[in-house]
């Protein structure tokens, strides 16, 4: 099947692991924007995709994960989100700005990975934040400590289950690369 | 680590930053991004399919965790309803004298006129500074921007702010973007009802620009005036609080919006209605 295509096996193997990376963005907007945004805590509704954006753009290094960051980010600005340009240019650019210093100075492990999904998420909605503070219909101040600060550290939750999808599907074709 | 930064990578960043600046800009003139119809045209069938999965599991878990209780809210219900069945007998003359007031004031006449059009809610904005939500019909259905969003109670949802072939964005009351006309049904105040969110108060409206001397009173319903966009005689909420703004020269009152949005699978659009 692989000579029917005029494809290799690793070629194939890395269609498989990009084509379940955008299967799970899938379903994570999906969780987002059916799920999580009928069930605020304390008034702040959860978002886990940048969180999961920045997982595999450290995973597979921000050459490659940074282009899949850029279109990931592009899929939610288009569907719809609020403030969605900003996040076009937050998230992507945060997502690699992690690859790279984890790959430089930290490691690939959990923590530094979850601090980075966690910086990454306080700075795309702090971004959002001051936006919506300063334009009209604007928003209180308390909301930072009441709704913006809770939200993203309940977003971490799902960190732990993004790192390890993602640990799984990077290995698809690592194997036989090496 | 500035070697790590590749040329690549740089590129992206820059390409990025452009984007979302295009974004911006095209956003700004055209009304709308670029691109956004088709996205969510094509997620669509994704989020009516995962909404409806949600509402089964929603179905089962109340079955299977609140039989007791819903079995008890249904005793308590049957109990309800003979003695609301014995009220409503002795109302019945009163009925429909009722009913010929409310043909003398045209109230039924003014709802006849409406088309609505029924669409289920099939994934709710994540943002939490914004209170908005997608139904599964669009322009297909007749359903455009402007249109307005009722339960089936007469009770104002929201606004149609963006529309595409199998979908349409319902911006509802409680955002703080939306400002409606209205009226203390009570007192004949006028105000303006605009989300409470941007105040801090989460899931309330707050009525505007109310005359200082208005005397305003808990549980006081709270209609639209009627405009070019919302039908007059809409229940918008009920007045829970009031007090001077900040200016001094006119008072607020916050109000409990009248529908149910943590239950809501469900709304029905004003497709066409005579202004009256």
């Amino acid at each position: 099947m692989f000579k029917y295509f005029h494809l290799t096996k690793l070629q194939w193997q890395g269609i498989l692991r990009w084509s379940l990376y955008g299967l799970l963005t899938l379903l994570v907007l999906l969780l987002q924007t059916v799920v999580l945004s009928q069930l605020p805590v304390w008034g702040a509704k959860l978002t886990p995709l940048p969180a999961l954006i920045v997982c595999v753009c450290v995973r597979e290094g921000p050459e490659k994960g940074g282009l899949y960051a850029l279109l990931a980010s592009l899929l939610w600005c288009l569907s719809g989100a609020d403030y969605g340009n900003l996040s076009l240019a937050v998230i992507p650019v945060g997502a690699m700005l992690s690859a790279v210093l984890c790959r430089a100075v930290l490691t690939l492990r959990f923590l530094p990975t979850a601090l980075c999904c966690l910086a990454v998420t306080l700075a795309n909605a702090a971004v959002i934040f001051v936006f919506k503070l300063i334009l009209p219909p604007t928003i209180a101040l308390e909301n930072l400590w009441r709704v913006l600060l809770p939200g993203a550290a309940l977003s971490m939750a799902f960190v732990p289950l993004h790192y390890l999808l993602v640990k799984l599907i990077s290995r698809i074709g690592v194997r036989d690369a090496l | 680590m500035k070697k790590h930064l590749s040329a690549k990578t740089k590129w992206l960043i820059v390409a990025s930053i452009l984007l979302a600046g295009l974004m911006t800009v095209t956003a700004a003139t055209n009304r709308g991004r670029p691109g956004e119809s088709l996205v969510q045209t094509a997620l669509t069938p994704f989020r009516s399919a995962a909404s409806a999965l949600v509402r089964q599991i929603e179905r089962y878990y109340d079955y299977v965790f609140r039989y007791e209780s819903l079995q008890a809210e249904n005793d308590a219900l049957k109990k309800q309803i003979l003695t609301m069945e014995e009220d409503v007998r002795s109302a019945d003359s009163l009925q429909r004298e009722n009913e010929r007031l409310h043909q003398l004031l045209g109230m039924l006449e003014e709802h006849e006129d409406w088309v609505p059009a029924s669409a289920y809610i099939i994934a709710w904005e994540d943002s939490s500074w914004r209170s908005a939500f997608t139904i599964g019909k669009g322009t297909n259905s007749g359903i455009h921007e402007g249109m307005v969003a009722v339960t089936e109670y007469n009770q104002v949802v929201g606004l149609v702010t963006a529309a595409g072939p199998n979908w349409a964005t319902v911006t509802t009351v409680l955002d703080s973007a939306l400002g409606i006309s209205a009226t203390v049904a009570s007192t004949g105040y006028n105000g303006v009802v605009e989300g409470a969110l941007a105040t801090g108060s989460q899931g309330l409206l707050r009525m505007n620009y109310l005359p200082t001397d208005s005397v305003l009173r808990n549980n006081d319903q709270v209609l639209t005036t009627g405009s070019t966009v919302y039908p007059r005689g809409l229940i918008i909420g009920y007045i829970t609080d009031a007090d001077f703004d900040q200016t001094g020269v006119a008072k607020y009152a916050l109000l409990r919006p009248a529908a149910d949005f943590d239950d809501l699978e469900q709304v029905f659009i004003i497709t066409d209605y005579e202004n009256q």
